[in-house]
């Protein structure tokens, strides 16, 4: 049990520290490559499995409708294997972008689903001379564990719908993060279709000892790096709520203590997705980004109240048990290549650069910091920001202001450009809401600032 | 939205891109195992001269009535095909078809069963009016009909014609 002792000053806290081993990364090139070769072996698949493809329309639905359903059969591995955890590609990709590869992979791999069901039942129809309905009657009840696959089918579209943009601003972030389990029971309700209708699977055992070993696979990660690793975690480190603390209006800083703290191999300017075990809180877990170095006696976090959950962390009581699963994202120490770095935060994605800024080996001069906010008020860590650039000699730059009233937006490749001298030989990490951060790569673009060299973090909800 | 329309268009053709390779109207010959289902039955038989069937000359002509209208039956030889075995079976009058069954025909799954359904019927049906193996194949059906057609030929072949 920790003692809960204020830690106000965090910047004390942090050493620039090297990872403890060097993590296996895989970047995005390579998880996209991986990828598409097993869409090439789904092909494959069917290629082999099919002798010949009749000319005309029943068979060519029918061919269609089988491609169709091994694609999605495939697209709901890869998509559940997004949101693992794997920690090679966490890191290598970034939470960030795997949850939106996530969410337009989804409703792709809906559209293929609902583009399976309809090519089949038309395909069946045409070829054995029947109509649409009396085949789809036929499809559900004759046909071994198809009723359950459209259950499947259906609850999957539900949770598709409730992912939509529209309806998730109409829906909480707790209602569709739960709506969102509905797809473990519709994989399990048609997995058993695929083996017992699936022309390629009925009679090429190797296949089904493929494809089921894949999906037990990806089931197997699900369960070791969402559910026991965390677990593990939990008893190992024992994280309380050390203290809280109001740093801007609907901003809190959350000090987090616990054991063994260094075998979390932490850096700055990662995140890990939060668990505190309080009434209204211990159900959901969110992803917030340590706001400063971690040491070996506290993790600090901050965060803006947005939603209903960051709300209630102002109300956090000093020892309130946390779980944290952990950590995660790319934006760290490791990825820059260059002595000059510039750091670039809008609004609340300040909160890892905040950490950056503390931790990254710089000299005198080459550390710049951009802090991109709406009003002078909303600025958090100020006087820590003021304090880190004076002690650094880094730069430090408050842009302040809205869109309308500064008559479009401040930062632009010229601006950039004019307050960080020398900027295309910089390492530049980006971090705030998803349209600004494509709007400064944007502008980091044109300013010469090469690709690799941009390092970006954003979130959304 | 440029996106969706991207997904789709991209999907779409694939798949017509994937099909219009696979298809082909001349199907390939079915996969005839030639000597293992031999066994041959006492008693002389026409040898079957069925291009593709596999020899199983169980052909258990029966008589009734004179001569000159006897009505026999004939039993072609098993048909391999990829989903499984067929074997038809014919009564001849007169030198004319006039009854076709396949009575032995994959079934062990309900899109055999349901394919079938229709198809040999549709294949009895084409073979009493052309009185021969040169019938259509049947559209959804084309493995099926090529072990019809040759299960048929082997029991013409046995009845003489």
């Amino acid at each position: 049990m920790t003692t809960a002792t204020p830690h106000r000053n965090p910047l004390s806290a942090g050493v620039p520290r090297a990872p403890s081993r060097p993590a296996v990364r895989a970047g995005p090139r390579a998880v996209l490559a991986v990828i598409g070769a097993g869409v090439l072996a789904t092909v494959t698949l069917w290629w082999y499995g099919t002798p010949q493809v009749d000319p005309g329309l029943g068979d060519w639905l029918t061919n269609a409708g089988r491609v169709t359903g091994l694609w999605a059969g495939y697209a709901m591995v890869v998509l559940v294997a997004l949101m693992a955890r794997l920690p090679p590609i966490e890191r290598g990709v970034g939470a960030d972008r795997l949850a939106r590869w996530h969410a337009m992979g989804g409703r792709y791999a809906v559209g293929l689903i609902v583009a399976h069901a309809l090519l089949i039942t038309w395909g069946y129809a045409v070829t054995a001379h029947t109509n649409v309905v009396s085949q789809s009657g036929a499809l559900l009840l004759n046909y071994p564990d198809v009723l359950m696959a459209t259950v499947a089918g259906l609850l999957l579209v539900g949770v598709g719908v409730s992912s939509a943009r529209a309806a998730r601003r109409r829906l909480r972030y707790e209602t569709w993060y739960y709506l969102h389990f509905y797809t473990y029971l519709a994989i399990a309700l048609a997995f058993s279709h695929q083996f017992a209708d699936g022309a390629e699977f009925m009679t090429n055992l190797p296949a089904r000892i493929v494809w089921g070993t894949m999906y037990a696979t990806v089931a197997a990660a699900i369960a070791w790096y969402r559910f026991v690793t965390p677990a593990r975690q939990a008893l190992r480190h024992q994280l309380r709520v050390l203290a809280v603390h109001p740093e801007a209006p609907g901003v809190v800083s959350v000090m987090i203590g616990g054991r063994h703290l260094g075998e979390l191999g932490a850096e700055s300017g990662q995140f890990f997705r939060w668990r505190f075990l309080a009434r209204g809180l211990w159900w959901t877990s969110s992803p917030y980004s340590l706001s400063a170095p971690p040491g070996p006696d506290g993790l600090r976090i901050t965060v803006k109240a947005l939603g209903g959950h960051s709300r209630a962390l102002a109300a956090l009581r000093p020892g309130t048990r946390v779980v944290a699963e952990g950590p995660y994202g790319a934006l760290t120490a490791t990825v820059r290549r260059r002595r000059k770095v510039a750091l670039i935060a809008g609004g609340v994605g300040i909160t890892p650069l905040r950490a950056l800024f503390q931790s990254l080996p710089a000299s005198p001069g080459d550390l710049t910091l951009i802090y991109r906010v709406g009003a002078t008020r909303d600025a958090v860590f100020r006087r820590e920001l003021e304090q880190l650039a004076s002690d650094r000699e880094a730069r430090l730059w408050f842009v302040t202001g809205h869109r309308a009233d500064l008559g479009g937006d401040p930062l632009t490749a010229a601006s950039l450009t004019k307050r960080i001298p020398g900027l295309a030989r910089h390492d530049v990490y980006v971090c705030g809401p998803q349209g600004m951060t494509a709007a400064v790569t944007r502008e980091l673009l044109a300013a010469g600032v090469k690709r690799r060299h941009i390092h970006v973090e954003s979130f959304e909800f | 939205m440029r996106r969706v329309i991207f997904a789709i268009v991209t999907t779409a053709s694939a798949l017509v891109f994937l099909l219009s390779f696979k298809t082909h109207s001349t199907p390939a010959a079915v996969a005839s195992p030639p000597s293992a289902s031999a066994s041959p039955t006492p008693g002389a038989t026409p040898a079957a001269t069925a291009s593709a069937a596999a020899a199983s000359p169980a052909a258990s002509s029966a008589s009734s009535g004179s001569a000159a209208t006897a009505a026999k039956t004939v039993t072609g030889a098993v048909a391999q095909t990829i989903y499984g075995p067929i074997q038809v079976k014919i009564t001849v009058r007169n030198g004319k078809v006039t009854a076709a069954d396949a009575f032995e025909y994959p079934n062990n799954d309900p899109r055999d069963a349901q394919i079938n359904s229709y198809a040999i019927p549709a294949l009895n049906q084409e073979a009493i009016s052309a009185g021969s193996a040169q019938i259509d194949s049947v559209s959804g059906a084309t493995y099926t009909s090529q072990g019809y057609i040759s299960s048929l030929q082997s029991a013409l072949d046995k009845a003489g014609r």
